[in-house]
């Protein structure tokens, strides 16, 4: 016990022994959480009309970045699944820099359904007992579950990890281990089941169709570690613990892999809604081509496709590949890509039209996009802590001395 | 925003107990007193006990709350259970807490209804559209008798006309077929409004009704029989009732918005914001389940006029239309006019596709 | 022009009527305007028996169905109204016809007995009838004496000659009109208010408070229902600004994959 809290104070105490870069990077995102806090307090107190969004355009910019967090959270997957079972060793060394990431993006995951959810001070409704929760019927119970079991298993395997490394105790396989291999399988399942959130709706025919989740899990192999590449590079460069070259290698051919999948599968979207346009392709058409003098998601589309196929085709490119100084650029292009791919490319044409057949559009106000981007700098700033104290126990930094 | 300077209500002025019984649970449980330790009062302690620990959570939104009505609140009104699920005593005092609120709110004698379903009963409602002719007086007579949020930004309505346009096929429309020169792939009588068209228009506002090529559709909830919406909130806050309107328990929804997203027929609508009603346009005769003024981050729609439909009387809607486009009653009486128009006429369910089994019929003379 | 007047005549005859009326609420009228006008007042305390809209000034919201109603009276068929109690808002207090109507002309003097009942030219009513030989009712196959009285003329008359009461004018117009008068009978025809069960008590509208018998064809429609002002659309949504999307509606098909989308507005 007493270790376990001298283990939290050693943590905690690593996270202000930080170089400059590192403070300045905290302070930005600190100085973000300022028109968040604004923001969060006029939607607590004048409610969600402070957004863009509209009974015909009622899931918007926060659910998007939602959709797409957990595809982040489960790409934490790609750093797990070989290390642990191909015994990817350059991998394995970091596996708990993934468990990190997936923390920090469930956190922020559930940060966005916080400012989704209208009324979050009754959100003890859902609390099974004193609520009530409509478990099996209802996908969104299927979501809390499957998020807060793979924000308890990262939590469990990340800390467990550290923990015993912090005290140079060796891991209890038989503990560890099948936690591990339960983590990789939960991790698809997070987002096959936010996948099913949307996929499971035949008032929305652009999402209503068995492929969401397939397309869920490429592009979020593809995004995950996209992101994970970047920061590991930041981590290459800023800290002394050093990732192998193959790690990166391994986790662009990862990249590219997935992204072809979830290229092919938008591919065949477009030729199949777009051969006979039914009513049903509305939402497509609309999202590529504008519909009635509305278009203001079609420069995202095309930005979002050209971003994501120049990404694919560098990536292709074994040279470009291994090419470390351009390869954060071409991830980050990637990871907007898929981002917006998601978020304008997915959860707004869905509602559009509505399934009465109303055109109508969608653009976040101020507000909204301040509350979005304090939930990623929040989010990031519990990531740079996690990550921080968790480089320290992995340099030997942090390291229980008696 | 309704800037009411109304002062707090006084949580202590809960009812009092009958003189023989012994109070056994603290009043925000809502549980009755003399109520014995039976599974459902256990349940209700859990409750209390754990709720009070998400207490803070609930301050927080109160006392950031701007003086509206959200700020009038009693602490029981905000732990209070799903509707469904209490008691009859903790109905009665869910109640009278909002007849209470709302008489204070409005400056008027609020009742809000609990009445149950009645046996036997299975409502159903049939629109002939046939007759429509899209004056939109069904929608605002919906408003006068529902209280929706009203105003700039908040302007609320449950049903929706569409008109359908239907345009002709004329001979210079062959020559903006696709592709012109190599044999005609899509003709042009398909580019604009021919027969009929699918899309209908929202926002038409001729001078006068109904336009020559036109007809009209309205769209409401179609109470259905397999409720998508039901089916995917995660709280239960919306369900069927025995008598066949689906419901909302508007202190119990959470606002996920998931049930807006499953409704094919786009019928559900949402407060965005704290509801504008103006106190002179207030319908004092509410029921829980139907009219009783909303708050803001919670889902409403049409109930079928749960408050008038459990009385004995038709909704607002049926006895404004002024073609008699709109037949309502007891689906489970044969002698019913809705039975009727079933029996005689064409009759069809809009989207019937989805199975969600609509108790709203569309039908043509 | 001609409609506008004999709104206005009618308006004028039923605020003589013995209603009270508030000064401050203008009549609004429920069913068919110039023919349904109804006086705002408070019934109760707290309740006003109709609710009008600004817009259109028709009544949008009865807060009781009932007021100024009379029993249906009896029926020669039994139907839906013989189930539950029955009752109707009375024309022939609302006509205003005088009872002098019935025996002589306004004037005072006693016009001879029409021998049979051809179209001919009519020295008055022009107000209610603009061409008497132009009947818009029927397209040439009736004229007034076919509905109305020819001696009792603040009655209306059925085939046998008998008078038919204005406030049951259904069992005139269910003379030619069988199927819908059986549609009406059975309450799936033409509008009801009150209460929806099959014995509920209802308020029954009689014909002639939806159909203007003296103009049903409204000119090339054929439609038996005058056209009317519809109420006003609904709110746009945040990020639309007008409703141009709208305007040019009705494409099944865009042309092209690389236009933008917009319909072509060829014929619109």
């Amino acid at each position: 016990m007493k270790t376990m809290i001298q283990f939290v104070v050693d943590y905690w105490s690593y996270i202000f022994k930080g170089g400059r870069q590192y403070y300045i990077w905290l302070g930005f995102l600190a100085l973000l959480l300022v028109p968040w806090a604004y923001g969060n307090y006029m939607q607590f107190t004048q409610g969600m009309i402070v957004t863009g969004l509209t009974d015909q355009v009622s899931w918007g910019l926060y659910l998007a970045n939602f959709v797409f967090l957990v595809g982040v959270a489960a790409g934490a997957v790609t750093i797990i699944f070989p290390g642990y079972v191909y015994k990817f060793e350059p991998l394995h060394k970091v596996a708990v820099l993934g468990e990190m990431l997936a923390i920090a993006a469930v956190i922020m995951c559930i940060l966005f359904v916080l400012s989704h959810m209208a009324r979050p001070d009754r959100l003890w409704h859902m609390i099974p007992i004193i609520g009530i929760y409509n478990f099996p019927h209802s996908m969104l119970t299927w979501d809390t579950m499957v998020l807060v079991g793979y924000l308890l298993l990262n939590l469990v395997c990340g800390f467990y990890y550290l923990y015993k490394k912090y005290t140079g105790k060796p891991l209890n396989n038989k503990f560890y281990l099948p936690l591990i291999f339960i983590s990789i399988v939960w991790a698809l399942s997070i987002h096959t089941v936010t996948a099913f959130l949307i996929n499971t709706m035949p008032a929305r025919p652009m999402w209503h169709h068995g492929m969401m989740p397939i397309r869920f899990i490429s592009t979020a192999f593809a995004a995950g570690p996209a992101l994970i590449i970047v920061i590991f590079q930041i981590i290459r460069s800023n800290t002394a613990l050093w990732i192998e070259d193959k790690a990166l290698d391994m986790l662009s051919t990862i990249v590219v892999a997935c992204l072809s999948i979830g290229l092919f599968l938008t591919m065949s979207e477009v030729v199949t809604e777009l051969y006979h346009p039914t009513e049903h392709s509305g939402g497509l058409r609309y999202l590529m081509f504008g519909a009635h003098g509305l278009n203001n998601l079609v420069p995202w589309f095309w930005g979002s496709l050209i971003a994501m196929l120049s990404g694919w085709f560098l990536l292709l490119v074994p040279r470009i590949r291994k090419n470390y100084k351009v390869l954060p650029y071409i991830c980050v292009m990637i990871f907007l890509g898929i981002w917006v791919e998601k978020g304008m490319g997915l959860l707004i044409p869905g509602s559009i039209p509505t399934p009465i057949g109303e055109f109508a559009q969608y653009s976040p106000t101020l507000i909204e996009i301040a509350n979005c981007v304090g939930n990623w700098a929040l989010g990031f700033i519990i990531l740079t802590i996690l990550l921080k104290g968790a480089i320290g126990v992995l340099l030997g930094d942090v390291k229980f001395a008696k | 925003m309704s800037e009411n300077n109304i002062p707090i209500v006084d949580v202590s002025d809960q009812p009092e107990p009958a003189a023989d019984c012994v109070e056994r649970w603290e009043p925000e449980s809502g549980q009755a007193c003399g109520q014995d330790a039976s599974p459902q009062s256990r349940r209700d302690f859990v409750k209390a006990a754990a709720v009070s620990t998400t207490a803070l959570m609930g301050t927080a939104a109160l006392v950031t709350g701007s003086d509206d009505a959200e700020a009038n609140t009693t602490w029981a009104e905000h732990f209070q259970g799903n509707y469904r699920l209490m008691s009859e005593e903790e109905k009665a005092q869910a109640l009278d807490r909002l007849e209470k609120r709302y008489s204070l709110e409005y400056d008027k004698d609020v009742t809000v209804d609990g009445t149950e379903a009645q046996d036997n009963v299975l409502f159903g409602y049939a629109l002939n559209i046939q007759k429509c002719t899209g004056c939109r007086r069904c929608v605002k007579a919906c408003v006068q008798e529902n209280n929706q949020s009203r105003g700039d930004e908040q302007e609320i309505e449950w049903i929706r006309v569409l008109k359908m346009e239907k345009g002709e096929f004329t001979q210079e429309k062959l020559q903006d077929g696709y592709p012109g020169d190599y044999g005609i792939q899509v003709g042009g009588n398909a580019y604009s409004a021919s027969g009929v068209v699918l899309e209908g228009e929202h926002y038409y506002q001729p001078d006068k009704v109904p336009e020559d090529d036109s007809h009209y559709m309205p769209i409401a909830c179609m109470q259905c029989e397999k409720p998508p919406c039901v089916k995917v909130c995660p709280v239960r806050t919306t369900y069927r009732e025995a008598d066949g309107p689906v419901v909302v328990d508007y202190n119990w929804c959470i606002g996920c918005r998931m049930c807006i997203g499953a409704c094919p027929y786009w019928a559900r609508r949402f407060n965005w914001g704290e509801p504008n009603l103006p106190k002179e346009e207030m319908n004092p005769k509410t029921h829980y389940l139907g009219n009783r003024p909303r708050m803001k981050g919670v889902v409403e729609k049409c109930t079928f006029c749960i408050q008038r439909t459990r009385q004995g009387r038709y909704p607002a809607c049926v006895e404004v239309c002024p073609v008699g486009a709109r037949k309502f009653g007891n689906l489970l009486d044969p002698e019913s006019e809705v039975r009727r128009v079933l029996a005689r006429k064409r009759v069809f369910r809009l989207k019937a596709e989805m199975n969600t089994y609509p108790k709203f019929f569309y039908y043509v003379d | 022009m001609k409609k506008y007047q004999v709104a206005t005549v009618i308006w004028a005859l039923s605020m003589g009527a013995s209603q009270v009326y508030s000064e401050e609420a203008p009549p609004c009228f429920e069913s068919r305007k110039g023919a349904s006008e109804v006086a705002v007042r408070e019934v109760s305390p707290g309740l006003v028996n109709v609710k009008c809209s600004p817009d259109t000034g028709t009544v949008l919201w009865w807060g009781d169905p009932y007021d100024g109603t009379q029993p249906m009276g009896e029926m020669p068929i039994e139907a839906d109204y013989s189930k539950g109690e029955a009752v109707v808002k009375p024309r022939e207090s609302k006509l205003q016809l005088m009872p002098l109507c019935g025996v002589a002309c306004h004037n005072g003097s006693y016009p001879p007995v029409p021998k049979d009942k051809n179209p001919r030219a009519l020295a008055m009513h022009q107000d209610i009838i603009p061409d008497a030989l132009n009947l818009q009712h029927g397209n040439g196959a009736i004229w007034c004496l076919d509905c109305h009285h020819t001696e009792t003329r603040n009655k209306l008359v059925d085939n046998f000659g008998n008078e038919i009461s204005f406030n049951q004018s259904q069992q005139l117009c269910g003379k030619c009109h069988g199927p819908i008068y059986r549609d009406w009978r059975d309450g799936i025809h033409g509008k009801r208010i009150g209460e929806w069960a099959a014995d509920g008590k209802k308020r029954w509208f009689v014909c002639t408070e939806c159909h203007n018998p003296h103009d049903v064809q409204q000119g090339s429609r054929l439609s038996g229902f005058a056209q009317i002002r519809p109420e006003p659309a609904p709110m746009l949504p945040k990020g639309v600004h007008n409703t141009d999307h709208e305007q040019h509606h009705g494409a099944g098909e865009h042309k092209g994959a690389s236009e933008t989308g917009q319909a072509e507005a060829s014929t619109h």
